[in-house]
């Protein structure tokens, strides 16, 4: 029983990594803009399709086409900002969560042409050795995905709170005319902010992909997941996102081993309801008061 | 006789105290200001009176009722109303449609009766428009009647919510810094306002940082610091008193008008 | 009443459209899409628009009202009307106990709250297997039947769906322009001040959340109906992600607005299938341009366009009298 629990709680906490970067993603967008991104799924579509389409299509070296696709994830994270969320700068919050679908719905639509609906693999960075632990095992890939989500997460941290850049976005966040008039240039801030962002997703995406394979509509369960997962660690801090990604991609591990795999979604959400009954701004997040 | 009673009040948030062991009456018909200096809790005490903040100790009593412990709708129905430091306008309706919703009270059509458009509804509706545009005339807005809020000057937005409070027939009006942000024109009318008020019969109970207006309008003035009482009397007592003009004022009154 | 005459012209042209193209498809097939798409959307709006409670889980009670009625009808024999009852009860009961706790929410937590509802009831749909057909669906469901009349032809059923399209309409728009209706503007606009006029905010949105599921509940199970076969693929998440799209595309806050965002989001997807494979990126394309440059929405876009051109033109010519057709306005 207990190598049972220690075996869902590994697989826990590599998919819980995933959330973690896509919640990352989410957290910083809606930090720097106030933007609930709903194609940041997308991002790590990207990340594994082009990964895989340009090393097996292309026949560059994987870490090469990693790169590439991170670069173009990065590319097209900026020109969402710029092409699509600047220029509907004011409009209500619903009205952007729709700019941001349709985003989502074009850059599927864009896959969907490219590589059509087939299901991808990608290889393993390090082989597929198991790795025993106790009567549990572990991929050398999810200590790929375990090890390289904490670089980037400390790597975040560190941005935000020791490179001027990292501030100048938290400036921008906090009060963006204030920002503009201390000579924070606050478009290449936002610019930086997606592109981070986009980073992150691809990355998850290129780490995850030799485990759960991917395909033109990977990205929606994800964005899905990273969007709970922001949502429970509390929206606007992102240390809390990350801590909200791993405690979902643990409960549904669980919930999947111990209770029921086709339940494991609706399990992963009644916590999530019964957290926001309990905790309206997320486990980490601060309670917000209206002042009249 | 007194309208309103408060006994005791007390409030802190996160042990640094808003209001501590305030004590006041407000009699009936008068205009009652409460003034202070800025973070004196003048704005706390509001929230206790509606409803909104509930104190940690004491009694607010209106009518012989306690509002201590009701929800800010049922401190409504009790017959107080207010308007807000801040802006708390409907700006997604128009203006007669804002003042509409101060009717709330004085009307009762349920979702079913409205959603299959019953005769008394429709009846009700035109007795709703007719109190409005009393409201409205009697804050000097029909002209803006048919306009959406959002398209309002602020100055006109300050008398907007004061008919939007009107138009619920209230016994006690709590008005929470009326001429903050209007010119000396908009100042002047504000105060023929807040007397036309008075003179309708409605109790005021009124914050504000303008002395002028203060000292003008008022009938009693209540004057806080660190949420306790300070000194309480006529505007001339107010004015004289020694402890009012070295704490509040640091020495010197002025009364621009 | 002046908010009606939108109504009327609606009518006119919702009942004439089959009389002037019988057979057409796109009349009566597509066209029944549009109209049960434009009862959800109309319902969704009255919480979103109006209330400003934004909800990404309406396609969950689309969903029980559907399911409801299919599993009423085909595994226990009822009659279809009593099965629409029933999954009226269901719909409100669950709405009901959970209006409370999620509505206490608010923004970015409302909407994952509710979207978190939504696929709980998918998942719930897909999983017990023995009752609702699990994925695969359940086929098999009788039609509807009025008086000996069968609901049996694409033309009827345009008839049955435009008719209650045209009754959920009449009902928003008679709550919109009433007391209850300014109620929930109101607590869109400012909660406190709601408060402060004797509203009851948390009976309100309750009362406005419990309505609108029972609008999709019976859309639902109209649906089943009309399809005589439900899938949980119908009442995914995805769907209720297209409802808001629906309402915010015509505008927030105007009832014509989310019908016409209905009629739109039904139809494009007709359209675009000319440019085949390229479909669903043009879709895509065309959403976020309609957004980026019409951010209040095509109607409400559309109207204050006319408006200004009218006022242009009102200038030269006198006084404008005109007068808005809806008080309800596009939210910001």
């Amino acid at each position: 029983m207990f190598d049972q629990i220690l075996q869902f709680v590994l697989t826990g906490i590599t998919v819980g990594a995933t959330y973690a970067l896509v919640a990352l993603g989410f957290a910083i967008i809606f930090n720097a803009s106030d933007v609930v991104n709903f194609s940041q799924g997308e991002f790590v579509m990207i990340g594994a399709m082009s990964t895989i389409a340009f090393s097996a299509g292309e026949g560059l070296p994987l870490w090469l086409a990693a790169v590439g696709a991170v670069l173009l994830a990065i590319c097209v994270g900026m020109m969402l900002q710029r092409f699509a969320i600047a220029p509907a700068r004011g409009a209500s919050v619903v009205t952007t969560i729709i700019i941001t679908i349709g985003a989502s719905i074009f850059l599927r639509g864009v896959a969907l042409l490219l590589w059509g609906k087939d299901i991808f693999g990608m290889p393993h960075f390090s082989g597929e050795q198991p790795i025993q632990i106790g009567e549990a095992t572990l991929l050398p890939q999810n200590l790929w995905v375990m090890g390289g989500a904490a670089v980037l997460v400390l790597g975040v941290h560190y941005f935000f709170n020791y490179t001027t850049n990292g501030k100048a976005i938290l400036a921008c966040s906090c009060n963006r005319t204030a920002a503009h008039l201390v000579g924070i240039n606050v478009s290449m801030m936002m610019l930086i902010a997606y592109g981070l962002s986009a980073l992150l997703g691809s990355l998850a995406g290129i780490l995850v992909a030799p485990i759960t394979f991917t395909s033109y509509d990977a990205g929606v369960m994800l964005g899905l997941k990273g969007f709970s997962a922001a949502i429970l660690g509390g929206m606007g801090n992102p240390m809390g996102a990350v801590a909200g990604g791993l405690l979902l991609g643990l409960i549904e591990s669980l919930a999947a081993g111990l209770i029921s795999s086709g339940y494991k979604d609706a399990i992963g959400f009644i916590i999530l309801l019964l957290v926001l009954f309990l905790r309206p701004s997320g486990i980490f997040g601060k309670a917000s008061t209206e002042r009249v | 006789m007194a309208l309103l009673k408060v006994g005791g009040l007390s409030k802190s948030f996160g042990g640094v105290t808003a209001i501590s062991d305030l004590d006041f009456e407000v009699p009936e018909g008068q205009v009652y200001s409460v003034i202070g200096p800025n973070g004196a809790g003048k704005t706390t005490l509001f929230n206790m009176l509606s409803g909104i903040y509930t104190p940690d100790e004491g009694s607010i009593r209106f009518r012989d009722r306690e509002i201590v412990g009701r929800l800010p709708h049922k401190v409504a129905e009790l017959g107080v109303s207010r308007t807000f430091q801040n802006l708390q306008m409907f700006f997604n309706m128009s203006v007669l449609d804002n003042v509409k919703v101060g009717c709330h009270l004085r009307t009762k059509s349920r979702l079913w009766n409205s959603a299959l458009r019953l005769p008394g509804t429709r009846r009700e509706e035109k007795q709703a428009e007719l109190w409005a545009r009393e409201a409205l005339h009697f804050c000097g807005l029909d002209k803006y009647l048919q306009l959406d809020a959002d398209a309002l000057p602020y100055g006109v937005l300050k008398r907007l919510e004061i008919a939007r409070a009107l138009a619920a027939s209230p016994k006690l009006l709590l008005m929470d810094e009326p001429a903050a942000g209007l010119n000396d024109t908009e100042t002047k009318e504000m105060r023929k306002l807040i007397r036309r008020i008075s003179d309708a019969g409605i109790t005021v109970l009124l914050v504000e940082h303008n002395m002028g207006l203060v000292m003008e309008v008022s009938d009693r003035i209540l004057v806080i610091d660190y949420g306790s009482r300070l000194a309480e009397g006529s505007p001339t007592e107010i004015q004289n008193n020694p402890r009012v003009i070295e704490a509040y004022l640091g020495g010197e009154i002025e009364y621009a008008v | 009443m002046s908010y009606l005459r939108g109504f009327y012209l609606l009518t006119a042209a919702a009942l004439l459209l089959p009389l002037v193209f019988p057979d057409n498809y796109y009349v009566t097939v597509v066209g029944v899409t549009a109209a049960l798409h434009a009862i959800l959307a109309v319902s969704l709006n009255l919480l979103m628009g109006y209330a400003g409670q934004i909800s990404l889980g309406h396609a969950g009670f689309f969903g029980i009202g559907a399911y409801a009625s299919a599993i009423l009808t085909t595994r226990y024999g009822w009659n279809p009307w009593p099965a629409i009852l029933a999954g009226l009860v269901l719909t409100g009961i669950i709405a009901f106990a959970l209006a409370r706790p999620i509505l206490r929410l608010k923004g970015h937590y409302l909407a994952m709250a509710t979207l978190g509802l939504g696929i709980i009831i998918n998942i719930v749909l897909v999983q017990t297997g023995e009752l609702t057909g699990g994925p695969d669906g359940l086929g098999g469901i009788p039609t509807l039947s009025l008086f000996g009349w069968n609901v049996n032809s694409d033309l009827r059923w345009y008839i049955v769906i435009v008719c209650v399209m045209l009754l959920v309409v009449w009902l928003a728009l008679n709550i919109i322009n009433s007391r209850s209706g300014r109620a929930l503007r109101a607590l869109h606009g400012s909660e406190v001040a709601a408060e402060m006029m004797g509203i009851n905010t948390t009976a309100t949105k309750t009362g406005v959340f419990v309505l609108a599921a029972l609008i999709a509940s019976l859309a639902g199970s109209l649906f089943a109906y009309q399809q005589s076969f439900v899938s949980p693929d119908s009442f995914s998440f995805f769907f209720s992600i297209e409802l808001v799209t629906m309402v915010v595309l015509g505008g927030m806050a105007s009832t014509y607005g989310a019908i016409m965002g209905a009629v739109i989001l039904t139809f494009l997807p007709e359209l675009l299938v000319v440019f085949e494979e390229y479909e669903v990126m043009i879709f895509g394309a065309i959403l976020m341009l309609m957004m980026i440059f019409l951010p209040q929405g095509l109607f409400v876009g559309i109207q204050s366009l006319l408006r200004r051109v009218g006022r242009n033109r009102s200038e030269l010519a006198g006084p404008d009298t005109g007068e808005p057709e809806e008080s309800g306005r596009g939210a910001a």
